[in-house]
């Protein structure tokens, strides 16, 4: 690419090449990584449906509220595909179990706490939220591009490539939001 | 490789072909390659481009699917 990563102006996604797996290893079977993506989903679930509750504008409040409801059907459509996967082999325990994971805290991308991000947010401006935000949503694409590469079998890819591409179209809905007059 | 695959014609993208490129094909068909050090990449890449440091490319040429276009930078 002419004038590599400095001629880029797009977004770009952080952190290390096992997209965030580094945080939480070792997801290398794609159980695993089913079960760590699925948790990315509940925190970001979490995040959005908070920034929902504490934001005072109806079309703001929509926003994020939206946000949190798919990210609720990305978590539904993962466990589907784990069932699918390993049928009656299922882990009750699922997903924490597969990834031994401290039980009580949610994580974000990139290894970030949720409760830590929902602190930070407080204080925050509804600008420096939606930029956080865009930050998840370009590291979650960046993940299930990475996911439907290494994974195994026809309908789990579909799966990951369909995550991908509506979490697309969240980063669309976040980056028109960041240019709208609030 | 043969002494001729040194002499190759190679195209350079621009950034926005690059990216019409990236939103038009399902990243099942191509390899997206940051050549660039472990520490570059954790700062920001590409989304979805794999990491194989240009002084490892030789060595790791397998991990790309050679029927495939593959986009460097």
């Amino acid at each position: 690419m002419e004038g590599g990563i400095h001629a880029w102006n797009g977004l770009r996604a952080a952190g290390p090449p096992e997209a965030g797996m580094a945080y939480f290893e070792p997801a290398q079977k794609p159980e695993e990584m089913i079960a760590l993506a699925w948790i990315l989903e509940e925190g970001a679930f979490k995040f959005y449906r908070e920034m929902g509750k504490r934001q005072k504008g109806p079309d703001e409040a929509s926003l994020f509220r939206e946000l949190s409801d798919d990210e609720e059907k990305h978590k539904i459509s993962l466990f589907k595909i784990y069932q699918r996967r390993t049928g009656e082999d299922a882990d009750p325990g699922f997903p924490r179990s597969l990834l031994s994971l401290e039980s009580g805290t949610d994580y974000l991308e990139g290894g970030v706490v949720l409760n830590k991000a929902l602190e930070w947010a407080q204080g925050q401006e509804l600008k420096d939220i939606l930029d956080f935000s865009v930050s998840l949503e370009v590291n979650a694409i960046d993940l299930y591009i990475k996911m439907e590469r290494k994974v195994e079998g026809g309908e789990a890819k579909e799966v990951f490539q369909a995550l991908s591409n509506q979490e697309r179209n969240h980063l669309k809905r976040l980056t028109a939001a960041l240019q709208k007059d609030w | 490789m043969g002494i001729m695959d040194y002499f190759k014609p190679v195209d350079t993208w621009s950034p926005d072909k690059v990216r019409q490129f990236l939103n038009e094909e399902s990243a099942q068909d191509y390899n997206l390659v940051d050549v660039r050090t472990p520490k570059e990449y954790e700062q920001g890449h590409l989304p979805g481009a794999q990491l194989i440091p240009v002084g490892e490319l030789e060595s790791r040429l397998k991990e790309l699917d050679r029927t495939k276009p593959t986009i460097t930078y």
